[in-house]
């Protein structure tokens, strides 16, 4: 037998202007099961969340129902009420008689009936209610982290820090990514490597971080707080162990000039390599496609040059699994390249620039090789085709971004300020040289990011040219830059040295295909997408799995770093208890009911249903049933209304408390 | 300010089948930004479209429902992944259904309505409503209802002869 | 004009499963073998479980086995011994249900031996068990048949189906005469025939696709259909049946032939295939198909009814 009690709140005159609260308490106290009603001014206030405590122990309530503002407003506060009060707080409803009453109807006869009738509708959906314990899940408190970029490197880092074991997975065969081939950084311009290195080094040196490089991620199995993670470890050719790091076998290697794309193609490197000196780890791996021990079973100068005998030619790819709790996503970008379109790159055009047909043509990652100390040219600005010393540098932004008859209609969010530090270091380089940049708008957003674009105009001499460029060709060794300054609205034409194109930032290659082992959902240029674009944007709607850095959209490196540290946080959160709670409303399968025809699997979006034996005792199969993991069930109910014997139940939206609301109107 | 609201003979009975997500954030937005609609709606909260089972439809009908509507997140939006996918096509052949069987689709909206659409909350359940009372009351099932209780006639012979044989 | 139908064909059939019957029991490929046998009647047929080869000379085949025999390999199971794999003989529109039972894990093939006939036609009612079969008396869901060769089974005569004769598709017809028809005369006309239904439940009982243990028509807690056999109740349930039917129905027909009320139950079922072939370009045919129409969507699906 219920007892149920309904609490009416006038919210201050929110409500009680257009409802006569007193009449629906009358009248609530005269449905059936109703053991008290009353009718307060401020129901969430102390006072009012007392008044229900109170009742709840004064008239023995067996039921809640709170009539007032939207349950999204309100509905954790007043189950929270009714917990201290001792009863479950999943026998606790709310009805809305705020937002889908008293605000949007003016009438008073009518909204009071209709607010009466919503109380109705709740009272009978609340006898329905049944007590839903809390549920927990265990947690393996590992985290991997897919990247070993400046963002994967940070939450790695992070969480290591804070005492928990992390798998590190980097696709390169150094971690480091994107931001160990800049040269200096906006807008302070420190050195990029210097302040890289060292948390490359501490990723290496961290007794909690295992690192596998020149890996991937082959499969991902289980569910939040109980991942399987099988990482392919690609056959290096060199042992990881024996390795001392002392770099003979490269001197050794006969094969010298295979294009280093570390360096943008514009330095060499041999066939066993490392990608840059730094790298971490200092373990060169053989490029097998190069390397002419495997190209014609003879040479294995390297093997014999090694000291520790670490070369093996024979080494084989190796399948890990590693059991984890967390993921960390940080796969981070790749510039646009109008040459070597990837497979499913939504640009299209931009030939017109002569990208990989004209030497001099580069893009802004290549112009950071050229300006960087480490790079080929050890820091000196010389432009590809004869190395000459560049007078006149032309410089395009928003080449593939904020185009959307071109494919992208997003905005790469580091060009700008990119290309203002590009100004500066050729400026700093080339004292009598002069930089032109063709902009759109400038969009510098910040902290001191306004006054160091302004310092490349003011200080610096660049000239800004609002406007597009229309087509470049070769002429002699000039590049001729036609282009329009739409504000004094002229042609332009510029002999230039070197062009720099700041083309677009995409997701990496793949990046589709490992959403698709993760579970994860992308937006339609591959980008991740977060679970809640402002109030969950480290979170992927998939439980347990994260998001850091570009991978999620363009980034620069202090929100890659922020975002990755947030990551870094969501998943200490997650391991701070040793089993996760979450909100009982899952779906449980009636395994009397079910004939397993396991419809409810194939429309799970999360694959939380399993197929499940039932056995009699002497181990002979009885029938196969679904199982819903209540770990990775997200509580859609899609499975309850595709169920055609509805053994599959959602709870907190059974087909009996719905019914019980229908029937009450 | 208020003008004089017009009275109606008959006023429909709109029951909404709602995801909590979008379409019932929906209609929250629309009251805080406190616009008006008719009051003939009664809402129900879905987790997900995809928990919408057809078969509450009917229920809504046998209980006297004039105009139902139901309502979710847009495609692509879905809290869930893919529950108002699952939705869209049951209620495509729902809706052929009871249209074969004599109900007049006019009755039975579906919709779109995100979380910031307070405004086309308000347009569907008002020209629900409006459509609905123009209509008139959702006489089949009632009909239904009323021969559920009794469904011969006081004065049929059969009855006759068992009153005269008593 | 009535135009009889070729079946001469279907004694060439009958030798043709007695021996593969015998065949397949005697090298104990299958432990049974569900086919038809003679009835009392003339003419009459009914289901068999044969388990010996000596029994293999009691399986027929002809214009009246109008059973689907799939239903013995799921709900009425008991009758079929255990274990073992199982011969079953089946017609295209019956091995279409046989399939969707396959995909729905409700079977699997490796258990089965399917003897399939090459299905000329078979009559619409048991009533006349001995009349000839022509382009009256043919079951309606014959009209409509692409599926006279089955595909995908162990075994098939070698004999080919006489090809119908152009037939009047009654299915089609009666659709399209109803959808032309305004909302509240299809409504009288529903009205009309579910008011028949007594609730007997014998086009549930009959059907290969209602396998659920417990039917959510037959649950009180909560009360989804009224489980009387009065108008509001009737409708209740005839539209679950075929909304729960929808997308899996093969078309077998066995519900409307078992109604001794004479309800139209397969013109909702067909009308239902229609609409998914349209929608979904989705049809049950002869092929496994992970997932059905309503249990798998399309971003692109067509919207245009929701606002």
């Amino acid at each position: 037998m219920s007892r149920i009690g309904v609490f009416i709140c006038h919210c201050g005159e929110n409500i009680s202007r257009t409802v006569d609260v007193e009449q629906v308490a009358a009248q609530a106290a005269l449905m059936p099961g109703v053991a008290f009603a009353v009718d307060y001014k401020y129901m969430c206030s102390d006072p009012g969340q007392n008044l229900v405590k109170n009742a709840i122990t004064e008239h023995r309530l067996t039921h809640v129902v709170v009539a007032a503002c939207s349950p999204r407003m309100h509905e954790r506060t007043f189950r929270k009420a009714v917990e201290q009060a001792g009863l479950n707080p999943f026998l606790c409803e709310m009805a809305n008689i705020r937002e889908h009453c008293s605000w949007v109807h003016e009438d008073r006869e009518e909204a009071t009936d209709k607010a009466i009738e919503i109380v109705g509708m709740l009272v009978e959906r609340v006898k329905k209610n049944r007590v839903l314990p809390t549920i927990t899940v265990p947690v393996t408190k590992r985290a991997l982290v897919i990247g070993g970029g400046i963002a994967g490197i940070q939450a790695a880092l992070d969480i290591a820090d804070a005492g928990h074991q992390v798998v590190l997975v980097e696709r390169e065969p150094s971690i480091g990514g994107h931001m160990a081939q800049l040269s200096e950084t906006f807008p302070t311009l420190d050195c990029s490597q210097c302040i890289m290195t060292p948390k490359m080094v501490d990723v290496a040196n961290h007794p909690n971080i295992t690192l596998h490089t020149y890996s991937e991620i082959e499969q991902v199995d289980g569910y939040i707080g109980n991942f399987q993670i099988t990482v392919r470890k690609k056959a290096r050719s060199v042992d990881e162990h024996k390795c001392t790091g002392c770099g003979v076998c490269m001197t050794k290697c006969p094969q010298k000039k295979i294009p280093n794309s570390f360096d943008c193609n514009l330095g060499t490197r041999t066939a066993i390599y490392v990608p840059f000196p730094q790298a971490v780890p200092n373990v060169p791996v053989i490029d097998r496609e190069n390397c002419t021990m495997f190209k014609s079973g003879k040479c294995g100068v390297c093997q014999k040059a090694c000291g520790p005998g670490a070369v093996d030619f024979e080494q084989q790819d190796q399948l890990i699994v590693e059991p984890v709790g967390a993921i960390v996503v940080s796969t981070g970008f790749e510039l646009y390249r109008i040459t070597e379109k990837t497979k499913g790159s939504p640009i299209k055009g931009y030939g017109e620039f002569g990208h990989g047909k004209i030497p001099d043509v580069i893009d802004g990652m290549t112009f950071e090789r050229l300006a960087s100390a480490s790079g080929p040219t050890g820091g000196k600005i010389q432009r590809p085709s004869d190395g000459k010393e560049p007078k006149q540098v032309v410089f395009i932004q928003c080449v593939g971004s904020r185009s959307r008859e071109k494919g992208i209609s997003y905005c790469s969010k580091v060009c700008c300020m990119y290309t203002a530090k590009h100004t500066m270091l050729y400026h700093h380089k080339v004292h009598d040289g002069q930089a032109y940049v063709f902009f759109m708008d400038a969009r510098v957003p910040g902290k001191s990011y306004d006054e160091f674009w302004r310092r490349a105009i003011e200080d610096e001499e660049a000239v800004y040219i609002r406007g597009m460029v229309s087509r470049l060709y070769q002429k002699g060794d000039k590049i001729v830059v036609m282009g329009s300054d739409i504000s004094v609205g002229v042609q332009v034409e510029i002999e230039a040295d070197l062009v720099v194109l700041a083309t677009a930032v995409q997701p990496q290659k793949g990046a589709d295909l490992l959403a698709q082992k993760l579970g994860i959902s992308y937006d339609k240029y591959n980008f991740y997408s977060e679970a809640h674009a402002k109030l969950r944007p480290v979170e992927c709607a998939t439980a347990g799995i994260y998001l850091a850095g570009a991978c999620q959209g363009p980034k620069d490196i202090p929100d890659t770093v922020s975002q990755a540290s947030a990551a870094a946080a969501k998943v200490m959160t997650l391991f701070a208890k040793d089993k996760l709670e979450r909100e009982p409303i899952v779906a449980r399968v009636k395994e009397s009911g079910c004939v397993g025809c396991f419809a409810c699997k194939k429309v799970c979006a999360y694959g939380a249903i399993e197929e499940k034996e039932i056995r009699d005792r002497q181990g002979n199969l009885v029938k196969v049933v679904a199982y819903v993991n209540p770990g990775v069930c997200a509580g859609c109910g899609t499975c309850q209304a595709t169920c055609p014997s509805k053994s599959v139940e959602l709870d907190g939206y059974t087909d009996e408390q719905i019914v019980a609301m229908i029937e009450a109107l | 300010m208020h003008s004089e609201k017009p009275k109606h003979d008959f006023e429909p009975k709109i029951i909404a089948f709602v995801c909590t997500w979008c379409t019932y954030a929906g209609a929250d937005l629309a009251g805080t930004s406190r616009m008006q609609y008719p009051s003939n709606v009664r809402v129900l909260k879905f987790p997900c479209t995809g928990r919408i089972d057809p078969v509450f439809i009917l229920k809504a009908f046998q209980q006297g429902a004039d105009g139902i509507l139901v309502s979710g997140c847009h495609p692509g939006d879905c809290h869930y992944i893919a529950g108002n996918y699952h939705a869209r096509r049951r209620f495509a052949v729902f809706r052929k259904l009871l249209e074969f069987i004599g109900v007049d689709l006019n009755r039975i909206q579906f919709s779109w309505v995100s979380a910031a659409e307070g405004g086309k909350w308000v347009e569907v359940v008002t020209d629900l409503t409006e459509r609905v009372r123009a209509m008139g009351p959702m006489v089949e099932f009632k009909d239904l209802v009323l021969e559920e209780q009794w469904s011969g006639n006081l004065n049929n012979p059969e009855l006759q002869a068992v009153y005269e044989a008593m | 004009m009535t135009q009889t139908i070729d079946i001469s064909s279907y004694s060439a059939i009958t030798d043709a499963i007695r021996n593969e019957a015998r065949r397949i029991l005697s090298d104990s490929t299958v432990s049974a073998v569900i086919g038809y046998t003679a009835g009392r009647r003339k003419g009459s047929t009914q289901p068999i479980v044969i388990t010996t080869a000596d029994d293999a000379d009691q399986l027929i085949f002809s214009a009246a086995c109008l059973n689907d025999l799939v239903v013995y390999l799921t709900k009425a199971k008991k009758d079929v011994p255990k274990g073992g794999r199982i011969g079953i003989v089946v017609k295209g529109c019956d091995l279409k249900a046989l399939v969707g039972l396959l995909g729905e894990s409700q079977l699997k093939r490796e258990n089965l031996y399917l003897i399939g006939i090459p299905c000329s036609g078979v009559l619409g009612s048991l009533l006349k068990p001995a009349a000839e079969l022509t382009t009256e008396t043919i079951a309606s869901k014959c009209c409509e048949c692409t599926d006279q060769l089955p595909v995908g089974c162990d075994f098939v005569p070698t004999v080919t189906p006489t090809p119908l004769p152009d037939l009047e598709k009654r299915y089609a017809n009666e659709i399209a005469r109803l959808e032309a028809m305004n909302p509240s005369e299809r409504w009288e006309f529903w009205k009309e025939q579910f008011s028949k239904c007594i609730k007997c439940y014998a086009c549930r009982q009959v059907c290969p696709f209602c396998f659920c243990e417990q039917c959510l028509c037959d649950r009180n807690r909560p009360q989804m259909v009224e489980q009387t056999p009065r108008p509001l109740g009737n409708t209740a349930w005839h539209l679950m049946r075929a909304m729960h039917l929808a997308g899996r129905c093969a078309g077998c027909g066995e519900c409307e032939r078992v109604c001794p009320m004479d309800i139209p139950l397969n013109l909702l079922n067909r009308k239902m295939a229609k609409e998914l072939k349209e929608l979904f370009n989705s049809e049950a045919g002869f092929e496994v198909r992970e997932a059905g129409p309503l249990t798998s969507y399309r971003e692109d699906d067509d919207q245009s009814f929701i606002r």
